[in-house]
């Protein structure tokens, strides 16, 4: 069992590069503009069957990768143009435009499924080399995850984590909404779509049903990476969907190599899953305890904190 | 400056109009008090100005640009508001310092430029209220008399031309009150703001601003400026509001 599962851990851990490119495009809408978006559903097959369709058609691969990325931002500004100027729940939006992309997919790709053996893609050189593509999809993470933390630290950064938090107040702050809700729901929908064509550039094929439900091993990765990294601070944050998309893979994994029949596979793996997330939960009540035994000790050791002048006094009023 | 010609605004059409027909015309470095009962219509007509309601019909202009149907977030330029609901003056999740660099940053564009560079000029501006430690916590470690003060400084960090207070001090305790009473009369007088304020103590109403103007059913019924507003007393004011027999004119008080 232990054999199979260090086997597998190398796929795992490829798998889980990709998927935590997936899990942050969904960490975007879904924690920093507050927008649960299931656009990302679209947005990956339409990157993975775009990307193909374009390089069998002899398109340079990093143009392709480039261009199906870009769509599927594109896609992601749909749902938000749904979603603003109809006024249409942003889950509805998504649920409409990835049922209409299906076709679209289809369309591109002509039968259900394209194999892209024989031509050159970004890793056809590389495609016995495991190691190397974990060493640059870790790169990519990098610097995307990088890329990500500077820009929120920016002041547009700071505008657009204001918007998720609160709406009224940021309009009142002279802050224009709907421009930052294009921008979250295409860089998140950009990313899902990236992380489509480097899924099929690897396992060099593209299948119409693939990542169906993608959305949902997003959000389960999200959780699991941040049941461990804590979503306090904004690094946090934004590296914990990696850090979850890997153990979730591994998981999956793990549920392999115990070696019941595959149809069982999803069954265990959500319950993993559920221990994962719940396991967390028996630290709150102590974390919470420790909290207030820390505010107790601040407010009668703090006493020359009071004892100050101080210009206006609600906070003693409070106490009280 | 803030003129307001017939603004008329209602919420369904079987209701009377809860604005009826303002008009209103503030003029620079003015600071004039609004009061009124529940339901006169004046936090309507304050929305009507900060951009939250569009009025039915009627024509408002700031500084002589139309702003009557200007959409919100490019009001804020021009105009910002502190109300009685904290969480529309800040962001309770964010640190003081973030919510201080987002109302710096209200008339200007954002760059991508590290915000962490305004540090050390905003955490000047709070540093008299000492709540310096806390430039870094979350917003709602404070108390809540400390956020209102946070949420004025905030209002008027970029200074705006108008300032309007809906209520900013009627959720804190008498003290806590009347010490952001006192600290806003100094910004104000400080940048020479020109504000509308609205508010239900009627102390407040004779002891701050240089006019003061009373809505009832929707309309204007009683402005009183200068000397007259200097030696209008409470008892003249509470009168005032005990009698409503209808509507009053400046000749009912003097």
């Amino acid at each position: 069992m232990i054999l199979i599962f260090s086997e597998l851990m190398t796929t795992g851990l490829l798998q889980g590069l990709i998927l935590g490119i997936v899990a942050l495009g969904v960490t975007i809408p879904f924690r920093f503009l507050n927008l649960p978006d299931l656009t990302c559903d679209g947005a990956y097959p339409l990157g993975g069957a775009l990307c193909t369709s374009l390089i069998i058609s002899g398109v340079n691969p990093f143009l392709a990768t480039l261009l199906a990325s870009v769509a599927g931002g594109v896609l992601g500004m749909g749902t938000a143009f749904v979603h603003l100027r109809f006024k249409i729940n942003t889950l509805l939006a998504g649920i409409i435009l990835t049922a209409m992309t299906y076709s679209v997919n289809l369309r591109m790709m002509g039968k259900p499924n394209l194999a892209l053996f024989g031509n050159v893609t970004l890793f056809s050189n590389f495609q016995d080399e495991i190691l190397f593509k974990i060493f640059v999809l870790s790169f990519i993470n990098i610097v995307i995850i990088g890329l990500l933390l500077r820009y929120c630290l920016s002041e547009k950064g700071l505008r657009f984590r204001a918007v998720g938090l609160n709406h009224e107040f940021s309009k009142k702050q002279g802050i224009h909404l709907s421009l930052y809700i294009f921008l979250g729901l295409f860089v998140g929908n950009a990313l899902c779509s990236f992380a489509g064509c480097l899924m099929v550039q690897i396992q060099e094929y593209v299948d119409i049903g693939m990542g169906t439900g993608i959305v949902i091993h997003a959000l389960a990765a999200v959780m699991i990476g941040e049941s461990i990294m804590g979503s306090q601070t904004i690094q946090r944050q934004i590296i914990a969907p990696l850090i979850g998309a890997i153990l979730y893979q591994q998981i999956q994994g793990f549920a392999i190599s115990l070696g019941l029949p595959p149809s069982d596979l999803k069954f265990i793996t959500g319950a993993i899953v559920l221990f994962a997330i719940c396991y967390t939960l028996p630290k709150k009540p102590f974390a919470r305890k420790r909290c207030l035994s820390e505010t107790t000790s601040l407010s009668s050791q703090d006493k020359y904190f009071f004892d100050k002048p101080r210009p206006f006094s609600s906070k003693e009023t409070e106490h009280e | 400056m803030l003129e307001l010609h017939n603004i008329y605004k209602s919420f369904s059409e079987r209701s009377r109009p809860v604005l009826n027909g303002v008009n209103l015309k503030l003029e620079k470095e003015e600071f004039c008090v609004l009061i009124g009962d529940n339901g006169s219509g004046k936090s309507t007509l304050i929305k009507s100005i900060s951009g939250e309601h569009f009025p039915d019909s009627g024509l408002i202009t700031l500084n002589g640009q139309n702003i009557t149907y200007l959409p919100i977030h490019k009001r804020a330029k021009l105009i910002s508001t502190v109300s009685q609901d904290i969480n529309k003056g800040t962001v309770q999740s964010m640190t003081l310092f973030e919510n201080l660099s987002l109302s710096y940053l209200r008339n200007k564009n954002a760059s991508y430029a590290c915000y962490q560079k305004h540090k050390e000029q905003l955490t000047e501006k709070i540093e008299c209220l000492g709540l310096k430690n806390y430039i870094d916590m979350p917003m709602s470690t404070l108390s809540g008399g400390q956020q209102q003060i946070i949420a004025t400084i905030m209002a008027t960090l970029s200074t705006p031309a108008l300032l309007l207070l809906d209520e900013h001090c009627s959720a804190l305790d008498p003290k806590a009150s009347e010490n952001l009473m006192k600290y806003t009369t100094k910004i104000i007088e400080r940048l020479s703001i020109t504000t509308l304020m609205i508010t239900h103590n009627l102390n407040d109403a004779i002891r701050y601003g240089n006019r003061l103007i009373k809505m009832q059913d929707g309309k204007i019924v009683l402005d009183v400026k200068g000397n007259d507003k200097k030696n209008l007393t409470a008892q003249q004011l509470y009168d005032l509001f005990n009698n409503d027999k209808g509507r009053h004119n400046d000749s009912d008080l003097f």
